[in-house]
């Protein structure tokens, strides 16, 4: 729990937040410019499940509803801005699709969001920022002005002000092992990878050759890199993955070559340890 | 014929500042020769591309079969060669060594892709390849500093440049991919700097701007002009022909997206407002004055 004193710092600093409130954060409406901006951004869909952490008259998850055709939750504090919220989603005609919980947004339940939005003061974004983090690879969260610290977002706007967008990376640290079917000859991958959030370093050996891996990237569960093979001297080729993260196995496609000379196969990575 | 080394004029300097005529460039680039860089201004060995580098090259530049690559400097013809063999594409090669142009003639036939690939001996300074969709470059950073001002003269907006361990000295890359080598890929950019009267017919009804971009190279930035303010172009982008920016007014954002025609025109779509089926317009753009021309 907070200190009285960081409650009332946030509070004077702010000006906005009442004296009434049980609030740590002060309620600031997101402009509807930026509200469109950040679920934009986001791809929101009618596959979306969205959750707004600090849902404050409701917007957020109304706009998605209405204009996204996504389903959702709000989450707040405030019982006044809960109803407030409850009563613009019925007048928008879609109360049965969003709801909003009166909740501290640290404790709120986000297992079924695929896209979180949250607008919070920095000292926040850090405290929130462990929990997005174990939530299931490939969910986004989008925020604007503040951001998560180190974790770099995976992409960023500006129009009118900075909004950004994560996606929660799979944890794909550890040694890994795959067999991969080229022909003529069988080749074995073993690669290391090391991770900060999405930023994904990796050693790798093929058929026990260290060989140096290229252009490795990771997008919520969705990993790719590169290989030179030079198995074969005299026909070098280049070995593009891409693959999808499932707790300890990556399946996907490998291509060899590029052009005419290009051949798709694919590949099933185990990881052998952590 | 004139080796590309150790050409220098003194006076071509300030021509080169006072002209824009693609003869200009070509000045211009004789006279960048002189000036003293942090590479020595050195002939551009022949070392052959790795069949990996050949290969990353024209993956990254997204060839196809509707392309024409040129490759500047092209030694034993190999990146033109693989270009008309594996992607079906045409090629021209330029390459001062005529000993290296017949080897690479006789490959071509070897590889069964003569009637789509020509090979022409000259330096990559006066030839001519305005015709190619893509240019490919292996040469040293001096070299290719001088080639610059004529491939972005020259070539038609969106034709793209990729360029094998050194790119231009001041021109950020459209996208770089490093495999064991590092690549560059340009898309040369359409002139939009200048004053433009935009007119958009939006979903709430017609409204003119008064449009102003400054340009250098691909990264642009700018506004419209409305009675009492100015709009700033949020997002604005330049991708060889094709431009978007967003401006927002009163709350509501328009984001605008075409192409630019020429040196005059551009036109597209313009939609507003939030979701999956925005209201969507169409705006138009002409020039009013070009960039420069003001001072």
């Amino acid at each position: 729990m907070l200190s009285l004193g960081a409650i009332g710092a946030v509070a004077v600093q702010s000006g906005l937040a009442q004296e009434d409130r049980k609030s740590d954060v002060p309620y600031v409406a997101t402009p509807q410019v930026t509200v469109d901006e950040m679920l934009r951004l986001a791809e929101v869909g009618p596959g979306d499940f969205v959750v707004d952490l600090g849902s404050g008259d409701g917007r957020i998850v109304i706009t998605a509803a209405k204009k996204f055709g996504a389903r959702g939750f709000g989450v707040d504090i405030d019982w006044r801005l809960i109803l407030l919220g409850e009563e613009n989603a019925r007048q928008a005609g879609v109360a049965d699709r969003v709801k909003f919980l009166e909740q501290d947004l640290f404790q709120a339940d986000l297992g079924q969001a695929t896209v979180i939005t949250t607008y919070l003061r920095p000292f926040y974004m850090l405290k929130l920022r462990s929990k997005l983090l174990a939530l299931k690879p490939g969910t986004r969260i989008v925020s604007h002005d503040f951001d998560f610290g180190d974790w770099p977002p995976d992409r960023k706007t500006s129009v009118r002000k900075n909004v950004f967008l994560w996606v929660v990376p799979a944890r794909v640290a550890g040694r890994w092992q795959a067999r991969l079917p080229l022909p003529p000859i069988e080749r074995l991958l073993e690669i290391e990878l090391t991770q900060r959030y999405q930023e994904v370093s990796a050693h790798a050996r093929l058929n026990g050759v260290p060989t140096q891996v290229w252009e490795t990237k990771l997008v919520g569960d969705r990993l790719s890199f590169v290989v030179v093979d030079t198995t074969d001297r005299d026909d070098e080729a280049t070995l593009y993955f891409d693959g999808r993260v499932a707790g300890d196995v990556i399946e996907g496609e490998l291509a060899r070559g590029v052009g005419a000379g290009r051949s798709v196969a694919r590949w099933r990575a185990v990881r052998a340890a952590k | 014929m004139t080796p590309h080394i150790n050409s220098s004029s003194q006076g071509g300097r300030s021509l080169a500042l006072a002209c824009t005529s693609a003869i200009a460039f070509f000045f211009a680039a004789r006279a960048l020769a002189a000036t003293p860089g942090a590479f020595p201004d050195i002939p551009t060995p022949y070392l052959p591309s790795t069949r990996v580098a050949v290969d990353e090259m024209l993956r990254l530049a997204g060839t196809g079969p509707d392309d024409l690559v040129a490759d500047l400097g092209s030694g034993d013809g190999r990146v033109v060669i693989a270009a008309a063999r594996d992607y079906g594409a045409r090629g021209l090669g330029i390459e001062l060594d005529p000993k290296l142009v017949a080897e690479s003639e006789a490959n071509a036939r070897q590889a069964g892709v003569a009637e789509r690939v020509e090979f022409r001996q000259g330096d990559v300074l006066v030839a001519d390849y305005r015709a190619a969709t893509i240019v490919t470059l292996y040469l040293l950073p001096n070299l290719v500093d001088r080639l610059k001002p004529r491939l972005l003269a020259e070539l038609k907006p969106g034709t793209r440049i990729v360029a094998h361990d050194y790119g231009f000295s001041d021109w950020k890359p459209d996208r770089s991919v490093v495999i064991s080598k590092t690549y560059h890929l340009y898309l040369v950019p359409a002139a939009v700097a200048g004053r433009w009267r935009l007119h958009a017919a939006l979903p709430d009804g017609e409204r003119e701007f008064d449009f102003e971009l400054e340009q250098r190279y691909q990264e642009i930035r700018g506004g419209a002009r409305v009675a009492g303010g100015y709009l700033p172009a949020f997002e604005a982008r330049l991708a060889g022909d094709r431009i978007a920016f967003v401006l927002v007014e009163d709350g509501t954002s328009y984001r605008f997206e075409g192409r630019v025609q020429g040196t005059l025109s551009m036109e597209g779509t313009v939609r507003s407002g939030p979701g999956r089926n925005p209201a969507e317009g169409s705006w138009r753009a002409t020039r009013v004055l070009r960039g420069g021309d003001e001072g």
